[in-house]
């Protein structure tokens, strides 16, 4: 596969194309949506290979529904396959949830009852991914607007398990950690040093709309500092591992990402330090 | 069927069907339903996104309540099954021609079809394309049973409105006021030379032979098409039909 990697990310979309493949940008490397290059050519591939030249990416899906209880779609397999050959990325990651069942997508991240038979059902697809994919999975906690009566376990609970049984690897979003903490009641660190120190490759930072009660994961505002907060004690458990700040929507100038990326480089780098001279 | 596939399937229905489920979910009242809405709302805020996306000039010439309604009926009967988002729509044209009541006028229907062969030539398989270089270099003798090939992107759309300059004026200006759109029976090349999408009418002559390459025709073939229909000089017509071909991006090489 590619080169590893380090630093610090965006994910990319439309409305930078032209900047990443015209100057230098101060990114580190950026993250793609599989499935809007699942497609037979034109722009989006076009893009692709070109802004591919200049910086390591990693592939991001939002469709293979790990948890779903339909099987994984075998077609949907292939064509990430054929991208993994086309991108080379550092790795595959996806959300540990379900889309959908009954063949249809709700386009929607589904949390998962957190029971022991949901972890004996994710441990062959898993496995089954992954051989498909011929690399590992990094799988992402979602963020939650309820939970089941079925539940056995917490959250935190389940992915330590589902570690533990799979080997498979993480992508911790933050901001999904505090947006389900508010929703639910608990307490985001526990979440966050639940997680096995080895299994977390990537963060996710992004920001979420304040609906009074609870709290939505829209990908639509700048990282809020009850996250930063949240991310400096992430970091402090668990080191430097390579971040990134997801934004989908009121996508603001490239520049001012930056500065957001740069925000959480300091801030790393500033706990970093300070637990070096702790220690 | 297993515990965790029928609670996806009691969870789907409650999306789907925009009624919260009993039972399921550990809160109940009012929290369950400011925690499940968010779902409900999020569903058919994000497929409405799409759809609006592939249509962004339907759109506008609807304006928000009436494409938001056509949406919401539209999901009701088609939820998607496809992985990646991009492709929600595919039917929607068939579904406005069976149930015009959506439409302020059946012409749309036809913008509806325009729209989403541009969404599809967008993102159309590359092709390289033919040159004039390598049409002046082929030997005279190679050009009766030489294939020439559309490029993956065109398509060819039989329309019943002239809905072009209703696409021409919304997708430039969001508050375009337009004509009523006439009925006038023809075809629309829709291709993208390049990166960038392109469209224009065809007459039935022109049609007929883009068709026929499609089909893997020659230009002898391409020749006795323009025979038929009375052409003396079926050649030459052929030929200049292909300089303008090639001229516009329509032609791959093999």
């Amino acid at each position: 596969m590619s080169e590893p990697l380090q630093g610090f990310g965006l994910g990319l979309r439309t409305e930078h194309y032209r900047e990443f493949a015209t100057a230098p940008q101060a990114v580190d490397w950026l993250e793609v949506i599989s499935e809007n290059y699942l497609v037979p050519g034109g722009k989006p591939l076009h893009y692709l290979d070109r802004i591919r030249r200049d910086y390591p990416m990693v592939m991001h899906g939002v469709s293979l529904s790990i948890g779903g209880s339909d099987a994984l779609d075998a077609s949907y397999l292939r064509q990430l396959r054929a991208l993994v050959d086309r991108v080379q990325p550092a790795w595959v990651s996806d959300h540990l949830c379900w889309t959908g069942t009954s063949s249809l997508n709700l386009h929607d991240l589904l949390p998962l009852p957190y029971t022991e038979a949901s972890l004996e059902h994710l441990l062959p697809r898993v496995a089954q991914a992954q051989d498909a994919l011929a690399q590992p999975l990094l799988l992402e906690n979602v963020s939650s607007y309820v939970r089941y009566r079925a539940d056995e376990m917490s959250e935190w609970e389940f992915i330590r398990e589902l570690v533990r049984r799979t080997g498979c690897e993480l992508l911790l979003d933050v901001n999904n950690v505090y947006v389900s903490s508010v929703n639910h009641g608990f307490d985001p660190r526990v979440f966050i040093d639940a997680m096995p120190p080895g299994a977390v490759r990537q963060i996710h930072l992004a920001g979420h709309e304040d609906h009074g009660g609870y709290l939505i994961d829209t990908h639509d505002h700048p990282v809020c500092a009850a996250v930063w907060d949240l991310y400096a004690h992430t970091v402090g458990r668990f080191g430097q591992v390579p971040t990134m700040i997801e934004r989908d929507d009121h996508i603001p100038p490239l520049d001012r990402l930056v500065a957001e990326l740069d925000t959480a480089r300091s801030l790393a780098q500033q706990t970093v330090a300070a637990n070096r001279q702790a220690a | 069927m297993s515990t965790l596939a029928a609670l996806q399937e009691r969870f789907q229905k409650a999306v789907l069907l925009d009624d919260p489920t009993p039972g399921l979910f550990a809160a109940e009242g009012e929290e369950l339903e400011s925690g499940l809405a968010v779902y409900l709302q999020a569903y058919r805020a994000r497929l409405t996104a799409a759809l609006r996306d592939n249509y962004p000039v339907l759109q506008r010439a609807l304006g928000d309540e009436a494409f938001d309604l056509l949406a919401r009926a539209y999901l009701d009967e088609h939820p998607s099954h496809f992985r990646s988002i991009r492709w929600f729509g595919d039917s929607l044209a068939e579904f406005l021609a069976a149930a015009p009541e959506h439409l302020p006028h059946p012409a749309l229907v036809d913008l509806a079809r325009m729209e989403w062969a541009m969404r599809t030539a967008f993102d159309a398989a590359d092709a390289t394309l033919l040159g004039v270089g390598e049409l002046v270099a082929l030997p005279p003798e190679e050009w009766p049973q030489r294939h020439f090939k559309p490029v993956p992107s065109l398509q060819l759309l039989d329309l019943t409105w002239r809905v072009e300059p209703i696409w021409k004026d919304l997708n430039a200006d969001a508050e375009a006021i337009g004509d009523e759109p006439l009925p006038w029976p023809h075809v629309l090349l829709i291709w993208r030379s390049d990166l960038d999408c392109r469209w224009r009418s065809a007459d039935a002559c022109e049609a007929a032979l883009l068709r026929a390459l499609t089909r893997v025709a020659s230009f002898a073939d391409c020749c006795t098409l323009i025979a038929e229909s009375g052409d003396p000089e079926p050649a030459q017509t052929a030929a200049g039909f292909l300089q303008c071909w090639v001229a516009e991006g329509l032609l791959a090489q093999d």
